[in-house]
């Protein structure tokens, strides 16, 4: 029954092959490669719901002029500049933390902490919002202990809005970063822990120049990850502001914008388009930043 | 017992078939109406109304009301005709008047017309001329929004005013009366919520003005109504005599509970106001305040919508028969919603019923049907033009900035730039 072995190009002449990947093939097909050139094609394309033409550049232009994408990219960038460290500085140092083996409950703090990014976004962005009311726990309670006299605006003060968004994302994701940390962290040879010890490395310098080199490679993936994550920030921001983006467009994203521009105002499909590509572009442009930032320099 | 099954199965097999060719005969001429639309205190339970009194004549048609959110109602709206697949569509939907314009002008052909099957000229013209393009009416006028002023006769005794010094006042008057309404009995005179522009467009409106003009042009910048209703707004919110609410519910729960002496909105909330029977006697309802500027009126419109069948459906000519017998003629029925859910129609001829004339025992024996009636004459006609939820964001985004003390002219630059890009 042995067939002679083809190697080399005869492989991609075997039709067989072809025929087992090609539902697979066609799927994608259909719903991703079609999709996104006609998103690109529409992106070139002006007019008010289904009255669209040919416009050229006018979507591209119209980004320059257009104040309310100029807020929303710079909402998503303060995000991600703000967020994305804090949130992977937090995840390794809670990782290296539980990854301690003389710590009593470190099941239950691990689950505890990544507990967060299994819920559902809507309904913990409901309980935020109530949780950060004007008369809600945090503020009572910021009062009680007297951190704070009078109640923090935190829906209807663009500031605090802005930071309740970073601290609800972060609360979320900070778990979901550390799983991967801690799995990272299994892997490390012990022994090269002890002999730090032995010759006397204090815990901070361990972490520092131990736990953060090795693990280099898996920052890098969790980077880019929330990289993209961030970008595409949406559902936190849509359901603690009922979808607007308030107060005066503080919180708004580049996701909310294009869902604002095709669902909410006068639907334009073709600058909606147009925006969504910026992220595409973004993503593309920091992902491989941050790949050339991580690159084994040759010594 | 083989054999009798052998010679009856043809009858068996013929009966069968009958038997589901009846059902499917049965299930093509039982027709459901599916429609979408967003308030179980208003239009949802009117809707049950109008469809439990056309079911009464016509037996095989039935309704499916459907009860989400207006923002869900106007995103699945948009996205089930961006799509092009009418399966996801209702038959009817409701829509809001400022958004109307918006779906019959960027999804042509997607709406039934009606003109030719409903009497139009028996309606309020400003509503017949906000659902008509191009010589063509597309859906049948539902409520109006006339505005009100509701406040509480308890807490405003309390500060030492009576009913008469609510009637007439001006804007500034309103302020004053909330300073001392807090004063004498810590409750705020209203409740805010500064992501919605509503208070804004009710001001705006009062005095003739829009945030277009008559051709639909921005009108922001050289607008006098429009900022005056900015420093109103912006006077009300230095003065803190306001309960800031986040959303609709927290703002609807502001007066509810009671923590408010005075509501200012549409005519519609009035189903939810008398939903709290613990308040009954306690409210009354007066014009609202007037703006210092020229044009300004004690009348205004906020929101009001229409009933719109869609082209796509395949009840379309039960749905179009139901909305003209019912909300096109059925007067009984306009006095009916009125009385339970204080719906003020549009259609004028039900303006003559009996239940317009009535005093309301939740409201102290006022007549407000004939107030509300009366005003909504007065209500000055502007043009929503087709970029009302554009201008409504821009605004409120400027609200926090208004509080904090940013000259007016600068907000109204800063409203006509964000406009100026999203009007494309």
């Amino acid at each position: 029954m042995a067939h002679p072995r083809r190697g080399g190009i005869g492989r991609y002449y075997d039709v067989n092959g072809w025929l087992f990947v090609a539902p697979a093939l066609g799927l994608i097909a259909i719903f991703m490669v079609y999709p996104i050139l006609w998103s690109l094609w529409m992106s070139f394309q002006s007019g008010r719901g289904m009255m669209m033409k040919f416009a050229g550049f006018a979507n591209i232009v119209r980004l320059g002029n257009d104040p309310i994408f100029i807020k929303a990219l710079t909402n998503t960038m303060t995000y991600f500049v703000v967020q994305v460290p804090i949130m992977i500085l937090l995840a390794l140092i809670l990782a290296s933390l539980l990854n301690n083996p003389r710590l009593i409950g470190r099941g239950l703090f691990r689950t505890a902490i990544f507990l967060p990014c299994v819920t559902s976004l809507v309904a913990y962005s409901v309980l935020f919002k109530g949780m950060f009311a004007p008369d809600g726990i945090v503020n009572s309670t910021l009062q009680a202990i007297g951190v704070i006299a009078s109640p923090i605006p935190w829906l209807t003060n663009p500031f605090w809005a802005k930071t309740l968004v970073i601290i609800a994302i972060t609360w979320r994701w900070t778990g979901y970063n550390m799983i991967f940390y801690l799995a990272a962290l299994q892997n490390i040879d012990k022994s090269i822990y002890e002999v730090a010890r032995i010759d006397g490395v204090p815990a901070w310098a361990r972490f520092t120049h131990i736990t953060i080199p090795l693990l280099k490679p898996v920052i890098l993936f969790t980077t880019v990850i929330s990289t993209i994550g961030t970008l595409q920030l949406f559902d936190e921001v849509y359901n603690l502001t009922e979808g607007k983006g308030g107060p005066s467009n503080a919180t708004l994203t580049l996701s909310l914008y294009i869902y604002n521009l095709t669902f909410r105002y006068m639907p334009s499909f073709g600058y909606a388009a147009t925006v969504s590509y910026v992220i595409v572009v973004l993503v593309a442009l920091l992902a491989s930043l941050q790949f050339f930032l991580a690159r084994e320099r040759d010594r | 017992m083989d054999k009798l099954v052998r010679t009856h199965l043809p009858r068996i097999a013929g009966l069968a078939v009958a038997g589901a060719s009846l059902l499917a005969v049965s299930a093509a001429q039982a027709k459901e109406i599916t429609i979408w639309c967003w308030d179980p205190n208003f239009n949802v339970a009117i809707m049950k109304e109008a469809g439990a009194r056309y079911t009464k004549a016509h037996p095989d048609v039935t309704f499916n009301v459907v009860d989400f959110a207006k923002a869900d109602v106007e995103q699945k709206l948009q996205t089930g005709l961006a799509s092009g697949t009418a399966d996801a569509l209702p038959d009817i939907v409701l829509i809001e008047d400022y958004g109307a314009q918006k779906y019959l002008q960027s999804f042509p052909g997607a709406f039934a017309p009606l003109s030719g099957t409903v009497d139009y000229s028996g309606f309020a013209p400003y509503k017949v001329e906000v659902m008509t393009l191009d010589g063509q009416v597309y859906g049948m006028p539902f409520d109006s929004g006339v505005t009100g002023l509701y406040y509480r006769k308890d807490y405003l005794e309390q500060a030492g005013f009576k009913p008469e010094d609510m009637q007439n006042i001006t804007w500034d008057r309103f302020i004053e009366i909330g300073q001392e309404v807090e004063a004498k009995t810590g409750k705020k005179m209203m409740g805010l919520d500064p992501n919605d522009a509503g208070l804004v467009r009710i001001m705006t409106q009062s005095a003739g003005q829009w945030y277009f003009d008559k051709e639909g042009k921005p009108n922001i910048t050289g607008n006098a109504a429009l900022k005056a209703a900015l420093e109103t707004v912006g006077k009300i919110m230095s003065a803190n005599i306001y309960k800031p609410a986040n959303g609709w519910s927290d703002w609807v729960g502001t007066f509810t509970s009671g923590d408010v002496a005075t509501v200012v909105t549409g005519v519609w909330i009035t189903g939810t106001v008398k939903a709290q029977p613990d308040q009954a006697g306690k409210w009354g309802v007066a014009p609202i305040p007037a703006l210092s500027v020229e044009g300004a009126t004690h009348a205004s419109n906020l929101g009001g919508s229409s009933w719109y069948v869609l082209e796509s459906s395949e009840e379309k000519a039960e749905a179009i028969d139901f909305l003209n017998e019912i909300y096109g003629k059925d007067i009984d029925f306009y006095q009916t919603i009125l009385q339970d859910r204080g719906a003020v129609g549009t259609l004028l001829a039900a303006r003559g019923g009996a239940a317009y004339e009535e005093a309301d025992a939740f409201f102290g024996g006022e007549k407000v049907w004939q107030n509300f009636s009366d005003w909504l004459a007065k209500v000055p006609s502007v043009n929503y033009g087709i970029f009302t939820n554009e201008a409504d964001l821009a605004v409120t985004a400027q609200l926090p900035a208004l509080s904090q003390g940013t000259p007016v002219d600068e907000v109204l630059q800063a409203i006509d730039a964000e406009i100026a890009g999203q009007i494309q």
